[in-house]
C-alpha cells in the first residue's frame, strides 16, 4: 500500500471513530447547525430565484408568450399575418399563435385620464397564448364579435389596490364608459366589459379590444403589430428560431427574454444581494464549524499528543479533523435540503409571498444547491483544518502534560 | 535445556550490542530569567535486550530523561544514538516515523482512545504502518493475547479496569515489534495486584522475546525485577541513591 492511501485510511478511520463513537449529541447538534447554515444560504437564493421565475412566467403568461414575431426593420406592420402563422403552426412544439395590433392611446374616465398601450386581439387565438382571459376579477373577457367593448388591467381601472393607484382612472367598474383617444386622432367611447388582474404590474397596465374593432379604428386589414407564439416548453425557445426562418418567416423572431428587460434588471440586483448574503452565510457556517472543531481539538488535546507520541503523523491527525468537518458539512447539506423540500417549499406553496411580479414560491435551482453545498463543504474543510493544524503545532509534551 | 543455552548466547551477543547511547545529554528549561537544568551531562548506554529501570527522587529528571531517549523532546545539548542512528540529524517527521517503527510507549495514565475498542486501539500503529487489514487484525489479536486480554478485544476502554486499560496500552506499544519499550511509571495508578501483573508482563516480554525495556519507576521493590537500575539525582546519573 502506498503511504498516501495508508494515511488517508488512518485519517478516515480516526474521523469515523470520533464521529461514530464520540458524543451523539454534539454530532447531531453540529449537523443541525450546518443544516441551518445551509438553509440560510439557500433561502435567499431560492426566494430570488423564485422571484425571477415568477417574473419570467408572468412575462410569458401575461405579456409576450414564448416567442414574438415582429415586423422587419422600418416596417410598422406584418402584412398578412395569417400566411406567417400558417408556416409555423404545424411545427412540433408550437401550441398556439395570436396575431395582434398594439397601439398607444389615451384613456379617459370622468376627469381622469392616462396613456396606456392597447392590444387588439382575436379572443380565441389569445386564449391559446395568454392567461389574461383567465384572470378576470370583474366582468368578462372579450368575445370575437365585440365592437365598442374594452377590457382593462386593474392598474388602469384603479380602486383595486394597484401599486400605481394615483395614475389610474380612479375606480372604473364594469359597465362604465371610457373614452379612448388613439394616436391617429380617432376618439371612441367604449363600455368596460371586464377588469383583469394578473398580479403583475406590467401586464396590469394593458387594455384589450378586439382585432375587428381596431381595424376599423386604424382603417387597415390583415395586418399585425406582432404575433405571439406559444411553445410547449420554457427555456429552449432558441431551437425554434432557425426552424421558423427555414420555413420562410422573414420577420424578426425574438424569444421572450429579449423583452424581459425587467427580469434582467431584477436578476442583476438579486445577484449582487445574493453574493452578499452568500458570503455572509459561508462565513457564519465556516465560523460555526471552526468553533465546533476548535472545541473538539481542545478537548482532544491530550489524545492528539498521545497519537503523535506513538508515531501517528500530524498530517494524518489534521486530515482526520478535516474529514470530520466535511462529514458534518455534507450531512448538514443533506439535512438542509430535506428541510427545504419537506418543510419550506410546501409551506410557501401554501402561503406564497406576494410581490409586484406576482405570487412567489421558493425555487431551488440545482446549480444554486450545488454551488452552495460546495461552498459550505469548502468552508468546513478550511474551518476543520485551522484549529487542528494549530493544535499539532504545540509540542507533544505540552499536548499530553501541559496545561 | 535448549532454550536455556540459546538464551545465554543471546545475552552474550547482546553484551556488545548497545541500542541506546547518550553523550553529555543535557536538558535545560528556561522560565523567564530562571534556568532549570533537569538533565545534566548524562552519559549512559543501554544494551539490546536489557530491562532497565530509571529511578530517583521526584524531580530528579527521570521523565525528562525518558522523553529525550523516546524522542518526545529535544535535548538542549549532547547527543543520542539509537539503533546506530544519530538522532540530532533527524527531522521532526523522521522522528515520528522512527517512533512509529521502533518505539513503544506506555504512559502513567492509560493513554488509549475512548472512542475505540481495545483491538482498534492496539492495531492503530500497525494500520499507520501500512499493513493490510488482515495483518493488523491478526497482529492486534496476538498482542492482546500476549497481555492476556484477547477475550476483551471488542470492549471499549470505559468497560475495562485501569489495569486492563494499561495492558491494552502495552499491547499497542508492542504491536509494531518495537526495538525499545518506554514506560513512565506504568503502574503508578494501579493497585498492587495489577501493578505486579504489569511488571511480570514486562519481565516475561523481556525474557521471552528479548524486549528492550526502559522503565521509570519510583517503587524501590521494582529494582529487584529488572536487570539494571539507572539512578538519577538532580539530573545526573549517580552510582546509587544515597
Ligand atoms: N516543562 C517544564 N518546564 C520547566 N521545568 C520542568 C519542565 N518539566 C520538568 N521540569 C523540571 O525538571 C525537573 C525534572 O522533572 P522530571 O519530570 O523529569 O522529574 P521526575 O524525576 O520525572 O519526577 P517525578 O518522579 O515527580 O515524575 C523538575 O524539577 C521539574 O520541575
Ligand atoms: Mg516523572
Amino acid at each position: 500500500m502506498t503511504s498516501t492511501t495508508t494515511e488517508l485510511k488512518v485519517s478516515a478511520f480516526l474521523a469515523y471513530k470520533f464521529i461514530a463513537k464520540g458524543n451523539r449529541g454534539t454530532t447531531l447538534l453540529t449537523i443541525l447547525i450546518m443544516a441551518l447554515a445551509f438553509v440560510n444560504l439557500m433561502f435567499t437564493t431560492s426566494v430570488f430565484d423564485g422571484m425571477g421565475d415568477a417574473t419570467e412566467n408572468q412575462v410569458i403568461d401575461t405579456l409576450y408568450s414564448n416567442i414574438v414575431i415582429e415586423p422587419k426593420d422600418e416596417e410598422i406592420y406584418i402584412n398578412n399575418p395569417d400566411s406567417v402563422v400558417k408556416k409555423i403552426i404545424n411545427v412540433p412544439g408550437v401550441i398556439g399563435t395570436s396575431a395582434q395590433y398594439v397601439t398607444g392611446a389615451t384613456i379617459a374616465y370622468k376627469e381622469k385620464s392616462g396613456a396606456w398601450n392597447i392590444r387588439a386581439v382575436d379572443p380565441d387565438d389569445e386564449r391559446m397564448v395568454s392567461l389574461v382571459p383567465d384572470m378576470m376579477i370583474e366582468g368578462e373577457y372579450l368575445s370575437k364579435y365585440d365592437r365598442r367593448e374594452i377590457i382593462i388591467g386593474k392598474e388602469i381601472a384603479g380602486g383595486h389596490g394597484g401599486s400605481l393607484e394615483h395614475t389610474s382612472l380612479g375606480g372604473v367598474v364594469v359597465g362604465d364608459t371610457v373614452e379612448v383617444a388613439f394616436t391617429n386622432g380617432v376618439r371612441r367611447e367604449y363600455r368596460v366589459k371586464g377588469i383583469f388582474d394578473t398580479n403583475f404590474f406590467q401586464s396590469n397596465h394593458l387594455a384589450y379590444i378586439t382585432k375587428k374593432e381596431m381595424e376599423s379604428v386604424l382603417g387597415i386589414h390583415d395586418m399585425a403589430s406582432q404575433i405571439l407564439v406559444k411553445t410547449d416548453t420554457k427555456g429552449d425557445e432558441g431551437r425554434f428560431l432557425n426552424q421558423f426562418v427555414e420555413l420562410g418567416v422573414h420577420e424578426d423572431i425574438k424569444p421572450w427574454p429579449v423583452y424581459a428587460g425587467i427580469v434582467a434588471t431584477l436578476t442583476k440586483s438579486f445577484d449582487a444581494l445574493n453574493a452578499l448574503t452568500g458570503a455572509i452565510g459561508f462565513f457564519v457556517a465556516g465560523v460555526t464549524i471552526f468553533i465546533v472543531i476548535y472545541v473538539s481539538t481542545v478537548s482532544k488535546r491530550r489524545q492528539m499528543g498521545i497519537l503523535r507520541a506513538i508515531g501517528i503523523k500530524e498530517s494524518i491527525i489534521v486530515r482526520s479533523y478535516i474529514f470530520q468537518a466535511v462529514f458534518y458539512a455534507v450531512c448538514g447539506c443533506i439535512a438542509g435540503l430535506v428541510i427545504m423540500f419537506a418543510i419550506l417549499v410546501p409551506h410557501f406553496i401554501k402561503h406564497p409571498m406576494v410581490f409586484p411580479m406576482g405570487n412567489v414560491t421558493l425555487l431551488i435551482e440545482q446549480k444554486a444547491a450545488i454551488t452552495r453545498s460546495a461552498g459550505l463543504i469548502i468552508s468546513a474543510a478550511i474551518a476543520g483544518f485551522l484549529p487542528s493544524w494549530r493544535a499539532v503545532r504545540e509540542t507533544i509534551l505540552d499536548a499530553i502534560w501541559g496545561d | 535445556m535448549m532454550e536455556r543455552t540459546e538464551r545465554v548466547e543471546q545475552v552474550e551477543r547482546d553484551e556488545q550490542d548497545t541500542i541506546i547511547a547518550t553523550r553529555n545529554l543535557s536538558r535545560t528549561y528556561t522560565m523567564g530569567k530562571m534556568q532549570m537544568t533537569a538533565l545534566n551531562r548524562v552519559t549512559l548506554d543501554v544494551r539490546r535486550g536489557e530491562f532497565a529501570a530509571i529511578m530517583g527522587k521526584s524531580g530528579s529528571g527521570k521523565s525528562t530523561l525518558l522523553h529525550q531517549l523516546g524522542l518526545l523532546d529535544t535535548p538542549t545539548e549532547g547527543e543520542i544514538v539509537i539503533d546506530e542512528v544519530e538522532i540530532s540529524g533527524l527531522s521532526e517527521s523522521e522522528k515520528t516515523i522512527f517512533r512509529l517503527e521502533k518505539f513503544g510507549y506506555v504512559f502513567q495514565e492509560y493513554a488509549i482512545l475512548p472512542e475505540m475498542t481495545a483491538l482498534e486501539n492496539v492495531y492503530l500503529p500497525a494500520m499507520a504502518l501500512g499493513l493490510s487489514r488482515e495483518e493488523y487484525v491478526t497482529k492486534g489479536m496476538d498482542a492482546l493475547e500476549k497481555v492476556g486480554l484477547a477475550e476483551r478485544a471488542d470492549h471499549r476502554p470505559r468497560e475495562m479496569s485501569g489495569g486492563e486499560q494499561q495492558r491494552v496500552a502495552i499491547a499497542r506499544a508492542l504491536i509494531n515489534k518495537p526495538k525499545i519499550l518506554f514506560a513512565d511509571e506504568p503502574t503508578a495508578n494501579l493497585d498492587s495486584a495489577s501493578s505486579r501483573q504489569i511488571l511480570e508482563l514486562f519481565r516475561a516480554l523481556n525474557r521471552d522475546i528479548g524486549q528492550t525495556i526502559l522503565m521509570v519507576t519510583h517503587e524501590l521493590e521494582d529494582a529487584d525485577i529488572v536487570d539494571r537500575v539507572i539512578w538519577l539525582a538532580d539530573g545526573e546519573v549517580v552510582d546509587r541513591e544515597g
